[in-house]
């Protein structure tokens, strides 16, 4: 059992969140949307696995490399 | 028999020299080296054996030595730098290896001789030169004193410059200061270890001359150098991946720049990548994606090879093989700045040019960008000037160059990116739209002062925004094709076929053989 990180690649806000905490997703799937510079930057699976944790919700500022979720696979 | 005494005979003659040869192959000796298994660290000698095809080094300066100060003669073997040639890939490499364990590494009288006798065959013989650097600068106090400057420093007066007659690469494996550091900022490839250290000048010399306290991975470590200052282009976790991609990067490379690189099989199942564009392209022209993606779509199965991912991020930069041919790929990221070209951005894609260009690599721009990031922090920086390095940088290359216009090209960076006649052809998808700048803002500056309504401004809006897309090139020939996002592959490998340097048989002009290694 890994926990995977899954880190903003900007600096932005949460736009909105497409999934919630439990549900399974497969490595590209999108989890949620940010906005960053008028453009909305998906955030994607990296792995295969389960949500567990969501460490930001919508209107939340991020930072670069900030962690958003985690999934465990 | 001792090493010391005089041998009569040949047999004697001959087995001293094996002596000999087996002490300095022992380098700094078993307990340093152990040390350093230990840790998971190689050493000056496995580092080479691993580089190159088995077999195949051939040394030169085995039995150099410090003669500088008479104690140092037994206790400098090979002078702290293992020098010589081989192979990787069945072709011809000069390389220089650090031995930490022998005095730092350090420069000093011998050890300067043998890089410049490996330097001066790689460049006059025509083949690539690589560099393992750890090293911890000037020995000393050999190179103390005035007669100490003056007999070690300054003797030879093409020691730092690049002409690129042929590639240079680099490994930052250790401490790297002085020579290690300068060679790693000169070469056209640097892969860095983490934990190593690149910098001018070691912490604990900082500590000691300007009282700053400071950690090595502070002062020059990977992430230091891999996201900020962009000296590194590429970050590996041991030294064997550090080994691996020297030999990769070099898979992409001519031996000289006087030869076209290397033709390579295609992967199969190159072609049916190219399927998968429109799924990762987006609809809405609001919508960020990662143009790396769509790279990996065109270009022949796993053969994109990335320069600097995590510096200068709003563009990608990095050599790939299309239909077995090695290319420049340059692409804006929507995914970092909606793909507007920052300070490092640009850095980063100007040095990338010049490189291919001196190498006879021709460049494929993939366009999706805004513009110029804008204000106080990129001013700050030099944005303009480092704007016009790059703009020079394509005008002067004279591979073929050949764009693409994915979604946006605006203002300056619509020429930056190849447009016009800044491509040797330009492709535009349907999905393209060219204009000065946003039209959003544009209705702004349009309607500043004049009181215009919230309708007669989204008229306006609505009116630009038409004008703005792929047929306006197409109809003016400011586009040679339009294409749909799934032929990108198969229009760019005819177009290669068509622009190729026929005249030449391939080599360019390498107008910028000799410009700056940063900038």
């Amino acid at each position: 059992m890994t926990i995977t990180n899954v880190a903003s690649e900007v600096i932005g806000s949460v736009w909105k969140v497409e999934m919630n905490v439990g549900d399974a997703v497969k490595a590209g799937d999108t989890i949620m949307i940010l906005e960053s510079m008028k453009m909305e930057i998906p955030v994607e699976a990296p792995v295969d696995g389960k949500i567990t944790e969501f460490k930001v919700q919508p209107e939340d500022s991020v930072d670069e490399d900030q962690v958003l979720c985690t999934i465990e696979s | 028999m001792n090493q010391s005494q005089l041998p009569e005979t040949l047999e004697e003659k001959l087995e001293q020299l094996g002596q000999r040869e087996e002490t300095a192959r022992q380098m700094g000796g078993k307990d340093k080296i152990a040390r350093r298994t230990a840790a998971g660290i190689m050493n000056a000698r496995s580092r080479i054996d691993a580089l190159l095809d088995p077999g195949t080094f051939s040394e030169t300066g085995l039995l150099g030595v410090s003669t500088v100060y008479e104690e140092d003669r037994d206790k400098t073997p090979a002078d702290g730098k293992v020098a010589g040639f081989g192979l990787i890939d069945n072709r011809r490499v000069g390389v220089v290896s650090n031995d930490f364990t022998v005095k730092g590494a350090s420069s000093s009288m011998t050890n300067m001789k043998k890089i410049g006798h490996v330097k001066r065959t790689a460049t006059d013989r025509g083949f690539p030169l690589i560099f393992l650097g750890e090293s911890s600068g000037a020995r000393m106090p050999d190179n103390m004193g005035s007669e100490g400057m003056g007999t070690m420093l300054g003797n030879d007066p093409h020691q730092y410059v690049r002409h690129r007659e042929t590639p240079w690469v680099s490994a930052v494996l250790g401490q790297c200061f002085g020579s290690s550091a300068w060679y790693s900022c000169l070469a056209d490839f640097t892969v860095m270890r983490k934990g190593a250290v690149l910098a001018v000048a070691s912490p604990a010399l900082a500590s000691l001359a300007i009282g700053q306290k400071v950690a090595p991975e502070d002062l020059g470590g990977w992430k230091l150098h891999s996201e900020e200052t962009g000296l590194v282009d590429r970050v590996v976790e041991t030294d064997e991946e550090a080994l691996a991609e020297i030999r990769k990067f070099l898979s992409y490379m001519p031996s000289h720049n006087g030869e076209t690189p290397p033709v390579a099989e295609v992967h199969e199942g190159s072609d049916e990548a190219a399927e998968y564009i429109t799924q990762i392209l987006p609809d809405s022209r609001k919508r960020g994606y990662d143009v790396r993606k769509i790279i990996n779509c065109i270009v022949d199965l796993e053969s994109f090879f990335e320069f600097k991912p995590r510096f200068g991020r709003t563009a990608v930069t990095g050599l790939a093989r299309l239909d077995g041919r090695v290319v420049g790929m340059v692409a804006n990221n929507p995914l970092a700045k909606a793909g507007a070209l920052d300070v490092s951005g640009c850095e980063k894609v100007t040095r990338f040019l010049v490189m291919c260009d001196s190498f006879n690599i021709p460049i494929i721009n993939l366009v999706d960008t805004p513009g110029f990031v804008i204000g106080i922090e990129g001013e700050k920086k030099k944005a303009p000037g480092k704007i016009m390095n790059f703009m020079t940088a394509l005008q002067m290359c004279t591979v073929p160059k050949l764009s693409v216009i994915m979604r946006k090209s605006y203002g300056q960076a619509y020429l930056n990116m190849g447009g016009g006649r800044n491509s040797d052809s330009v492709a535009v998808w349907p999905t393209a739209e060219v204009s000065f700048m946003d039209p959003q803002y544009a209705t702004e500056v349009v309607t500043w002062g004049k009181d215009a309504s919230d309708e007669e401004k989204s008229a306006i809006r609505e009116e630009m925004e038409r004008n703005s897309t792929y047929l306006g090139l197409a109809q003016i020939f400011a586009a040679q094709s339009v294409i749909a996002p799934q032929d990108t592959r198969k229009y760019l490998i005819e177009e290669l076929k068509i622009q190729q340097l026929r005249r030449s048989g391939g080599i360019g002009r390498h107008n910028m053989a000799s410009w700056p290694t940063t900038y």
